[in-house]
């Protein structure tokens, strides 16, 4: 049965059964963390103290060890003055799933502390800002070059054995250079972006180039196509879907390198918001803009994976098993006999 | 009934309509002359020769079948001359001039899919006009009529994958003829399909090429496909490789499969399997029968 085993080797699943357990992959770790959240008894290591009583240095609000409230508790009540009270909860840096959850709308709201500060959105537009030059700059000269280098030996055996030695370089390594030469404010984020971007891009992409199956290369010779046009009509529409595919994984690698490179001079975007939330102790706005980063990565890759659909059809296979992309409308194919007329002989 | 008792005639001995044909053939002008062609793998020290002294005259519009074991070096031989690998020695002339490197006047049609995927139908038999600098419209018209005379004029805007084997061959068949070459190529292009379907391709290559002013270089391992279809057949053979015979096809045109039952079938049919496979004799080419059960023995 094709579906009828929900650990058949190497069998694709029923839709159903994908939609439950892709939702259960996230439900899952929700799940848990509620239970540390709202079941007192799994962890709450920490009393939040809502009566101080008799206890000199307790005060509203306050939040201290399950422990040392016991004692604190034992000693009033021994010296029979008023009893301190208050209820478990979890340290400060593990907010609730609801709490964080509304941080995803206060966030939004919460007006900056200090008047020079920006607001989140403006946080994540000046992140979301940077990574696009850093990775606009990279593509610039990354996918010409590797095209380049994976179309000519030429090319290949002149620039990536450099690339090779300098792609081992930690992009990080960079950032006291760049602020020296580009200032302390978005420049040397754009370019530690770019040196972790670029250098990957150009073998990345030469590796997908040279992969490009040399009989299409061949075919087209032999129907006349020379140099240039091979370059052009063969050889970059053979390949551009799979570097579109490589170019979605370097962003997603572009991501990473933002949050380090948004460190070096003035620390700015979301990594600062982060940085300020968590300074104000505000867990919850800490969470919920980690959370935005994860969000806006997957969504952009799936919108990026959507439009690749789109641009280029032929690699929209229809496959036996049904792919990711099944519900959207195939292209009708138009299932015909040609009748080609036979004669007795020729 | 063995076979003997059917009289199989010389496969050599021509009826008069077939040598009149054949006399006709050899009037025409040599499209391709190839001459004391040799290919070496590998440098001096430890080169290895693929065949040598491959010389032969193809005339226009002929269907020429090639055969041989693996190894003889059939498919370098076609490569050569469609210019895609060079040889060590001698030379291929098409029209009298010499050919190096691939060119349009040389069509292909490769064994494995070679459309390109990211053009329509279409689009692909446009390709080597596109080459050629034909602007748009005409070359447009003309891939129609490409197409319509493959069958699959109705498919012009489909996708190479939405395509069967079958089909994805008479379009890259028709994306060859579009550009009018002297000689089409033909490196085992039936070889990856399913036996009804080759059949079928092999009847609509017979027609295809009645129809337009084409010389076909085909290669084959199947010994019945070279007989259905050649004027001549190449036998090459191996170590080195080489031509061993090139034989004049006695099977009357207008092929069809009710042929298969002729004597001139026959006759061809068992000369080419005495040259592709001749009998065991080579102690190396025996297998070590040892024997490991009795099973057997009281069977016949």
């Amino acid at each position: 049965m094709a579906h009828g085993d929900w650990l058949g080797l190497k069998q694709e699943l029923a839709s159903s059964r994908r939609l439950v357990l892709t939702l259960l992959s996230f439900l899952a770790p929700l799940a848990l963390w509620s239970a540390v959240s709202y079941l007192p008894f799994v962890w709450h290591p920490l009393v939040h103290v809502t009566v101080p009583g008799d206890v000199d240095y307790f005060t509203d609000d306050m939040e201290v060890p399950y422990a040392d409230f016991n004692n604190e508790l034992a000693k009033v009540k021994a010296a029979g003055g008023a009893v301190p009270e208050g209820y478990p909860v979890n340290p400060v840096y593990l907010p609730a799933p609801h709490k964080v959850a509304r941080a995803f709308y206060t966030a939004f709201t919460t007006e900056p502390r200090l008047p020079h500060e920006p607001w989140l959105h403006q946080s994540l537009g000046h992140s979301i800002r940077t990574i696009c030059w850093g990775f606009f700059i990279s593509s610039l000269f990354g996918v010409p070059l590797g095209i380049l280098c994976g179309t000519y030996r030429f090319f290949s055996r002149l620039q990536e054995p450099f690339i090779e030695f300098f792609r081992y370089l930690p992009a990080p390594a960079f950032g006291a250079l760049c602020v020296a030469i580009l200032g302390i404010d978005d420049g040397p984020k754009i370019a530690i972006i770019f040196i972790g971007t670029f250098f990957q891009q150009v073998l990345v992409i030469s590796n997908t180039v040279r992969k490009v199956d040399p009989a299409l290369i061949e075919a087209a010779q032999t129907l006349g196509a020379r140099g240039w046009q091979l370059v052009r009509r063969v050889i970059i529409p053979a390949s551009i879907p799979d570097v579109y595919t490589d170019m979605r994984i370097l962003l997603g690698w572009a991501w990473t390198y933002l949050i380090v490179a948004e460190v070096v001079g003035t620390m700015s975007g979301i990594t600062f918001f982060i940085n300020q939330q968590a300074r104000y102790r505000n867990f919850d706005n800490v969470y919920a803009a980690i959370g935005m980063i994860g969000i806006i990565g997957f969504s952009s890759d799936l919108l990026l994976s959507w439009i690749g659909g789109l641009i280029f059809p032929w690699k929209r296979k229809n496959r036996t098993g049904k792919s990711a992309r099944s519900w959207w409308p195939k292209r009708p194919v138009k299932i015909t006999t040609v009748e080609v007329p036979v004669e007795a002989g020729t | 009934m063995s076979a003997t008792s059917i009289p199989i005639p010389d496969y050599r001995s021509l009826s008069p309509d077939v040598a009149a044909r054949f006399e006709r053939i050899r009037q025409r002008p040599v499209i391709l002359s190839v001459k004391g062609l040799l290919k070496k793998f590998g440098t001096n020290g430890s080169a290895r020769t693929v065949f040598e002294g491959v010389s032969l005259d193809i005339h226009r519009r002929e269907f020429i079948c090639v055969i041989g074991p693996s190894g003889c070096g059939k498919s370098t031989f076609l490569r050569i001359v469609a210019g895609l690998d060079e040889c060590s020695a001698g030379e291929v002339l098409l029209d009298g001039k010499s050919v190096a490197g691939p060119g349009r006047d040389r069509g292909m049609v490769f064994q494995g899919y070679t459309l390109f995927p990211w053009l329509t139908v279409k689009r692909n038999v446009m390709f080597g006009l596109e080459m050629q600098g034909k602007n748009g419209n005409s070359a447009e018209s003309e891939a129609r009529q490409w197409l319509d005379m493959v069958g699959l004029g109705k498919f012009e805007d489909s996708y190479p994958h939405e395509l069967s084997g079958g089909m994805k061959q008479r379009v890259a068949i028709a994306r060859a003829l579009a550009n009018e070459p002297r000689i089409l190529i033909m490196d085992e292009p039936f070889g990856a399909l399913d036996a009804q379907t080759r059949c079928q391709m092999q009847s609509y290559l017979l027609q295809i090429w009645k129809k337009v002013d084409v010389t076909i270089l085909f290669i084959t391992h199947d010994l019945e496909e070279a007989a259905y279809l050649s004027d001549r057949i190449l036998v090459m053979g191996t170590n080195p490789g080489r031509v061993v015979e090139f034989i004049d096809n006695p099977i009357p045109r207008p092929r069809s499969p009710a042929q298969f039952l002729s004597a001139e079938y026959l006759a061809l049919k068992m000369r080419l399997e005495e040259l592709i496979h001749p009998p065991v004799e080579a102690e190396e080419d025996r297998l070590p029968m040892v024997k490991l059960t009795n099973a057997g023995d009281d069977v016949e």
